[in-house]
């Protein structure tokens, strides 16, 4: 069996909001680790920072205090555009709201963060071509976000994610936004996805997702619980 | 996929908003482009028509206020004088005159009157029909050059005889009418449309003012030789005449420059300047306000790890598209719009009709374009500032609670 790499670790790190009526602690000293293989799950009642600590883990936030370490470097030491690198090449983000450019279709969404990688347009294509495939929507390339439904342009944003292979998939609430039976399929998906190999954080609502996952964390007030 | 590509698509993707734009910037760029038309047009134009007169050099007396100078008394002798110079090819005096043209039938009419010892090429019309004035007065009592728009309004054709009789500003002029014989009829160089003009010789003139034997001029009109040039024969007539204003073409044009088109110049420097600032506010405004709608998309795109510059190129060749666009319409729509402009211009009263106000020059359309470009660059700048500083974590939580 092999050894479970670590990817990304949250050492005691705490993430306070300045706001006018006085400074808002949404994390607490927050300790996580995610290893090659983890299909980790966060859930918890709203506000209570599961999408503030998955920011932080997703390199889009630093935190106030402590570290988060990503495959050995201190995320807080790295320039904005180091930082940019790492989403692109090394996680692989999933929204609630799926953020596809409308301008673009399914094929030309998942091409995107390889045409920022650099990658050669044949090997984008094929890419492309297998990712469409994977999640199930091969004769839905040529479409734009506005022919798809809720459900198909969240496996086109999960392909997307897929893009350039990264070591993390991170998701917050991808199915905040989809009927049961959809959000089923999505599920189903992170699964496949978890099942190839991937690593993967989410954070839910969804009980039948966060079921899927091989830990499953709960925070309450800023602060994690197993 | 480039940045190009994405703008392109962004582009047509919102065609409504994206036309509106462009048509805007086309609006808006059309009178820029005829602001820069303008700001040199009149003296371009005015430059050209003196040259094609046929004479570069200009002499005037002293006496008087500039557009109301004393004759030069015997001008005949100055004429012989000035020809005489090696750096001079001819000579030619003119006499400027307000006269009355009568025909049986018609009402009188007022003529501008020219009496000119200029002739065939060096005059100042281009002959349409019959003969040029005589060489030698003696030939003809009173030939006649017709404007065509007369000729044309009384039917005269070389050989018709009309009477003529010169007029006196502010007085009762007693003086006969004379017969004049139209030998041809021609395009004035400097006829205005809201009169007619006439040239005879100068024995004719003095013919149509009663005989009176004055030998005076208003302006002498010196062709000077090729290899020497204008500013050579200046220099010899101002030597030889010191007591009279001399100016070469050059002169004329550069204190045209200075005093008359001054105004012209400084209303289309305002105008210019105002288009290209509504020009960035418009293309400005619309970024800014697209912008805000995608902060969400854009706050997504930079979590997936596009990179700032991509963004900012987007949005940078975005503005350049509807800059671009509407700059692009700019051109036939202002040149549209200048010609209809030069056309209500041209017909105020005293206003040579082959003057023109707007005129294209190569650098008006360079420098046109480097203003759009310009105005496209500091449209895109708030925008890009606005996403380069977006913070990436809270706007996706902003779009999600929102």
């Amino acid at each position: 069996m092999m050894p479970r790499a670590t990817i990304v670790e949250a050492r005691g790190v705490s993430r306070v909001f300045p706001m006018s009526a006085g400074p808002v602690n949404a994390l607490r000293n927050v300790s996580l680790s995610i290893g090659t293989a983890d299909y980790v799950a966060i859930t918890g009642p709203s506000g209570c920072g599961k999408s503030t600590l998955l920011h932080l883990i997703g390199c889009v936030d630093t935190p106030t205090s402590g570290a988060i370490v990503f495959e050995n470097r201190n995320v807080a030491s790295l320039s904005e555009a180091e930082r940019s690198r790492i989403r692109l090449m090394r996680i692989g983000f999933v929204f609630q709201r799926f953020f596809l450019l409308p301008m673009l279709t399914a094929r030309e969404n998942i091409e995107l963060p390889q045409a920022e990688a650099r990658v050669a347009a044949a090997a984008r294509r094929a890419r492309c071509d297998a990712l469409l495939e994977y999640v199930g929507l091969a004769d839905r390339a040529d479409h734009l976000p506005s022919q798809l439904s809720g459900g198909e342009m969240q496996r086109v944003a999960i392909a997307r994610a897929l893009a350039n292979q990264p070591a993390l998939l991170v998701a917050d609430e991808p199915t905040g936004e989809l009927d049961e039976e959809t959000g089923a399929h999505v599920a189903d998906l992170f699964d496949r996805v978890h099942a190839d190999g991937m690593a993967i954080l989410v954070v839910t609502h969804n009980p039948v997702l966060a079921s899927r996952a091989s830990r499953r964390l709960t925070m309450k007030s800023g602060s994690l619980t197993s | 996929m480039t940045s190009a590509w994405l703008a392109w698509r962004t582009t047509t993707r919102y065609r409504a908003r994206s036309a509106l734009a462009m048509i805007g910037v086309a609006v808006i760029s059309a009178l820029l482009f005829d602001m820069l038309l303008l700001s040199h047009g009149l003296v371009d134009s005015f430059a050209d028509l003196l040259e094609h007169a046929g004479y570069d050099v200009r002499v005037l007396s002293t006496e008087g206020v500039p557009l109301l100078r004393a004759p030069i008394p015997q001008a005949a002798e100055l004429a012989v004088a000035v020809g005489q110079l090696p750096e001079v090819e001819s000579v030619a005096r003119v006499r400027f005159e307000r006269a009355v043209v009568t025909t049986q039938g018609r009402p009188d009419v007022d003529v501008a009157l020219l009496g000119t010892t200029a002739t065939g090429t060096h005059a100042a019309w281009t002959l349409l029909k019959g003969a040029e004035l005589p060489n030698d007065p003696s030939l003809e009592r009173c030939p006649l050059i017709v404007a065509q728009r007369l000729a044309t309004a009384w039917a005269l054709v070389p050989g018709s005889t009309v009477s003529i009789r010169a007029t006196l500003p502010g007085r009762q002029s007693a003086l006969p009418a004379v017969g004049c014989r139209v030998v041809g009829t021609a395009d004035f160089l400097f006829a205005s449309a809201d009169e007619y003009d006439v040239a005879t010789t100068m024995q004719g003139l003095r013919e149509v003012k009663g005989g009176a034997a004055d030998d005076e001029a208003d302006l002498v009109l010196v062709a000077s030789r090729p290899q020497a040039g204008p500013a050579a024969a200046v220099r010899a007539i101002a030597k030889l005449r010191p007591d009279l204003r001399v100016y070469s073409n050059e002169d004329v044009v550069a204190q045209f420059n200075r005093n008359g088109f001054a105004y012209f110049r400084q209303v289309s420097v305002v105008l210019s300047s105002m288009t290209v600032v509504f020009a960035f506010l418009l293309v400005g405004t619309l970024l800014t306000v697209s912008t805000n709608q995608r902060l969400g998309e854009i706050a997504a795109l930079r979590a997936l790890g596009i990179g700032r510059p991509r963004i900012a190129s987007m949005l940078l060749y975005e503005s350049a598209l509807l800059v671009g666009g509407g700059g692009v319409l700019a051109l036939p729509l202002g040149g549209m719009l200048a010609f209809g402009l030069d056309r209500i211009l041209r017909q105020m009263p005293g206003v040579p009709e082959r003057l023109h106000f707007f005129v294209f020059a190569p650098g008006a359309l360079v420098l046109h374009l480097a203003l759009l470009a310009a105005t496209a660059i500091i449209a895109a700048s708030y925008p890009i500032w606005l996403t380069a500083r977006l913070p990436i974590a809270p706007t996706l939580r902003h779009e999600v609670v929102g």
